[in-house]
């Protein structure tokens, strides 16, 4: 659908013939009186795979020509390939960050400036930033998000004949394509020339100040962070208009795309809701867009924001932000067993799960080893993604592209130096590079569960539990390992010894049956255990203890105060595991008179303490297109 | 690479029972647009020995001589840029007959050597980048096996599912920019007691299998003994087998002939969408694949019109691993047919 573009013949980032900006190449041709020849070509679609390298994104030295002529030539990458073109990120959640960071700053400046090899180059890089993902395999960074400008949700068709179109189609589609090809291509043709068409109107549309107005309130009043909303939805109006065929925006078009630019910036969850367009003023002008608008009736703005009605709220049951912190979540499902405080065991359902906070620990410069994604680490094995190269030595992890790139300047000079030794590529010591290579280490995370009858009054368990699901939903986008420990009773189990598989920790938090007393301390001594195990096995792990409890201990290991003992122990888990960072979520009911002893044990582990509340990161969330 | 000739693999049609994974796998072999098998099972349920067994039961196809990706000299429009340039040159391509290959990709692979890097040594010896081919430019029109596929580096799984998307490998890495095509069947063992696939590798597979030990002592007799004589001795083995692998690669031969004359009207069409509604699936791939299968189903019993029964065999296949629509759901062994033994390919 893209229609072709005019570039200059041998230009490599495609410059405008007729454009303002060119690259220094051009620029330079252009100046030294170079009678420049124009090209037609189809506009470029760049797909970036996951696995590129940044030196193919970016560019690099033009290793074949260094070696040849001794000469550093720059060798453009995918954002010169892209210029003027479309960029394509298929699971762009899943992009290295590095990458991502370099392709949305060329993306917002419209230039890649490259500082590298010896070289400083810059030329041209805009284009339409394309990326597409599946929720379920985690996040995009908030800043990440917001620099798109557009965003849009796609469902499976669920209506039954619309689906048997697709079917046929795509039937039609495998047996025939060139078939299938000319069949549709009159209405390819008519969409090219409509985008040319609105392409060349657009310079010229009109926006009229009221409707700007419009755009503000409508993201005020959607919560959005930032600005780039405002300039997202004026832009996408003017385009919407111009496909259009018309000169001036109007509500419509504001309505229309708005909520393409406020779905993943708002900072809470809902449909995006529209105040009601406002009236044109009377004295509207419609002609001429250098004509100023004409003072309005000052009461105008106001009477808009008087008549504007509630918002609606369409189809979502959320309640609206949450300040209240007393308030606690209510799971989707009606509860079951509600106030049940009986000493025998029940079973409690999960509350619905919620996001959580960042428990990441800090990156350090550990070498380790393992998959996943939580923490990003240098990686010790030669496994994980080649992200950059380094003149250290020490890992016998050659970069030979590298190598040859720190080589390629001086290879002229080398073969006259050395002419009898007829070497196509002249390498020496200080060239040599290594690789340094990054994986997404999944951390350890222990979950040591208090499964005591305390537990359940006040439904303590089913937020609980809500909160640990959320958790272990997080774990499984991180691809963390799991392990989970319940003391009841008079002792402390291991229910779930160390896995990787999450659902079978959810499986487990489903059935977890409370009821009985507190033996923290058994639990403790167990969680112990299983350490000592993690990190005998692989010394540079860095697990997470999550402690869920009251605190409430009343069963010791010894003679003393089980609270007490309790205390101590942790203390001393503390110092045996420098490395191990502990949390501990305080399931004790607020009310008038709280004993406070999760967090005595919070502070002996040196943890960080949370309540079920303020574990959760915004409200209730739908997860993975659950219901 | 060359190794001392190895022992003939288990004959397919010696596996006692399993017919449905056996069906599945046939399936692919009749139609490899399926997007290939997952199977998913305890140990020693002779999944990597029916994979392997595969070899004996496939057909040939066209190369081009020489051609590391397995370019075919009738796809002009699709061959690789060596034999672009040879054919650009006047070049006369040679062609070749040889079997569909399996090829398998093990745990340990990294992503170079999976999507393919730099020739080090053209590099170093002409001064000129050259790509060296990976494992994804072997397995282009073949079968691609992935054993305990759920082991596999989240690199790998990525870069896999890429390729199996588009049907195009796509490097751009180390100073080498690249593409190939890349269309394998994708066939995939695992055990779930060490952990699910992530839903979006799981949509990828076309089938998917759940097989258990056999619980028949009649039948795990049979398997000790055909066992103990293989082992004994595999090449008198295989021949005994040979008549009955002859017959089944008949009938897949036939199968594939029939194919491209096999219909499904639009009852069948629409019985397919309402049972992926009901299921509740996400997207449209088992659409798409459920057509597909019934399509070849009704190939493999000779027929070339597609029958309500075709979309039942089709549904025990396509659906299963779909229904599961957040990673904590447990894969459902549901299936519209009760006994796993029914209709033998």
């Amino acid at each position: 659908m893209l229609p072709p573009l005019a570039v200059i013949a041998g230009c490599s980032c495609q410059c405008d013939p007729d454009g303002d900006r060119h690259c220094p190449e051009c620029a330079q041709r252009i100046r030294s009186g170079e009678i420049i020849k124009t090209r037609i070509v189809p506009s470029p679609m760049i797909d970036l795979p996951l696995g590129a390298t940044e030196d193919m994104v970016i560019g690099s030295i033009d290793f074949e020509a260094a070696v040849k002529t001794g000469v550093s030539r720059f060798m453009p990458g995918l954002l010169a390939r892209a210029n003027r073109g479309v960029l394509y990120v298929d699971e762009v959640n899943l992009l290295d960050d590095h990458l991502v960071d370099a392709i949305l700053d060329a993306s917002e400046s419209g230039l890649n400036l490259v500082e590298r090899e010896g070289m400083s180059v810059w030329h041209p890089s805009r284009f339409v930033l394309i990326g597409t993902m599946n929720p379920e395999e985690g996040e995009l960074r908030p800043q990440i998000l917001d620099r798109f400008g557009l965003a849009v949700q796609v469902e499976g068709e669920t209506e039954l004949s619309l689906r048997v179109e697709l079917l046929k189609r795509r039937e039609q589609f495998d047996l025939d394509w060139e078939g299938f090809e000319r069949k549709y291509s009159n209405n390819l043709e008519k969409i090219r020339e409509s985008i040319v068409n609105a392409r060349s109107l657009l310079p010229g549309l009109f926006i009229p100040n009221h409707l700007r107005t419009f755009i503000s309130e409508i993201c005020t009043q959607n919560n959005v962070a930032g600005h780039r909303a405002d300039l997202a939805i004026e832009r996408a109006a003017c385009a919407h208009a111009a496909l259009d065929g018309r000169t001036e925006v109007s509500s419509d078009d504001i309505i229309a795309v708005a909520p393409l630019a406020l779905l993943h910036r708002m900072r809470s969850v809902q449909e995006p809701q529209m105040p009601p367009p406002p009236p044109p003023p009377e004295n509207e002008e419609t002609e001429d867009p250098d004509r100023e608008e004409p003072p309005r009736d000052l009461d105008e703005p106001q009477q808009q924001a008087e008549a504007m009605p509630p918002p609606e709220n369409p189809r979502q049951s959320e309640k609206p932000d949450a300040g209240d912190g007393a308030q606690e979540a209510e799971p989707e499902q009606p509860p079951k067993n509600d106030e049940e405080t009986s000493p025998q065991e029940e079973v409690q359902e999960i509350g619905t799960p919620f996001k959580v906070r960042k428990l990441a620990s800090e990156k350090d410069n550990k070498l380790r080893s393992g998959s996943g994604r939580r923490s990003r680490t240098r990686s010790a094995t030669k496994q994980g993604r080649y992200v950059k190269s380094t003149p250290r030595r020490g890992r016998d992890d050659l970069a030979l592209d590298a190598t040859l790139r720190a080589a390629a300047p001086f290879q002229v000079r080398r073969r006259r130096q050395a002419p009898e030794r007829r070497l196509a590529v002249h390498i020496k010591e200080p060239d040599i590079r290594e690789k340094i290579r990054e994986r997404r280490v999944g951390n350890v995370l222990l979950f040591l569960v208090d499964g005591s009858g305390s537990m359940g009054a006040h439904r303590r368990m089913v937020e609980t539990k809500a909160a640990i699901m959320s958790l272990l939903l997080d774990a499984y986008q991180k691809r963390d390992k799991v392990c989970m420990i319940v003391f009841r009773g008079d002792d402390a189990k291991i229910v779930l010894p160390l896995t990787g598989s999450v659902d079978m920790a959810g499986k487990h938090l489903a059935e977890l049956a409370i009821g009985g007393r507190t033996p923290l301390s058994a639990g403790l001594s167990k969680a112990a255990e299983v350490l000592f195990q993690v990190l005998h096995k692989t010394p540079s792990a860095q697990p997470l203890v999550l402690v869920v409890t009251d605190g409430k201990a009343n069963v010791g290991l010894g003679e003393g105060a089980p609270h007490r003992e309790a205390v101590e122990i942790a203390a001393h888990m503390k110092a045996r595991f420098p490395e191990v960072r502990f949390a501990v979520i305080d399931t004790e009911p607020p009310g008038v008179v709280r004993f406070q002893l999760a967090q005595e044990l919070a502070a002996a582990l040196n943890a960080e303490y949370f309540h079920p509340e303020t574990l959760r990161a915004e409200e209730l969330v739908k997860i993975a297109k659950g219901e | 690479m060359n190794v001392a000739r190895q022992r003939e693999p288990f004959s397919f049609s010696a596996i006692v029972g399993q017919e449905t994974m056996k069906k599945a796998l046939v399936l692919n072999i009749i139609n490899p647009t399926l997007s290939g098998v997952l199977i998913r099972g305890e140990k020693g349920t002779a999944k990597s020995t029916a994979v392997r067994a595969l070899a004996e039961l496939l057909p040939e196809i066209a190369v081009v001589e020489g051609c590391p990706f397995q370019c075919d000299p009738s796809d002009t429009r699709h061959l690789c840029q060596y034999c672009k340039v040879r054919v650009a040159n006047g070049e006369e391509l040679g062609v070749r007959q040889r079997k569909v290959r399996v090829v398998e990709l093990p745990i340990s692979a990294t992503e170079d050597r999976v999507v393919g890097t730099m020739d080090l040594e053209h590099a170093l010896k002409e001064g000129e980048k050259k790509i060296e081919p990976g494992i994804l430019a072997q397995a282009h029109r073949g079968i691609l096996y992935v054993d305990e596929v759920n082991l596999l580096d989240d690199h790998v799984v990525d870069v896999l599912l890429d390729s199996a998307a588009m049907g195009v490998n796509t490097i751009e890495r180390e100073g080498i920019s690249f593409s190939h095509q890349a269309r394998f069947t994708l066939v995939g063992t695992m055990n779930p007691e060490e952990g699910e696939l992530r839903p979006q590798l799981l949509d990828r597979f076309g089938l998917c299998v759940n097989i258990e030990g056999l619980r028949d002592p009649g039948q795990r007799v049979e398997v000790i003994k055909r066992r103990a004589a293989y082992e004994e001795d595999p090449g008198r083995f295989s021949k005994q087998w040979h008549a009955e692998s002859q017959k089944l690669v008949g009938k897949i031969m036939a199968a594939i002939k029939l194919y491209p004359q096999v219909a499904a009207d639009e009852g069948i069409l629409y019985a397919i969408a309402e049972r992926s509604i009901e299921a509740g699936v996400d997207g449209h791939r088992s659409d798409i694949i459920m057509l597909k299968a019934a399509k070849t189903i009704a190939a493999m019993h000779g027929r070339t019109e597609v029958i309500e029964e075709d979309i039942d065999e089709a549904a025990e296949l396509a659906l299963p691993h779909r229904l599961r629509r957040r990673p904590f759901d447990e894969i459902v062994a549901a299936s519209t047919r009760k006994s796993q033994n029914a209709k033998s390919p």
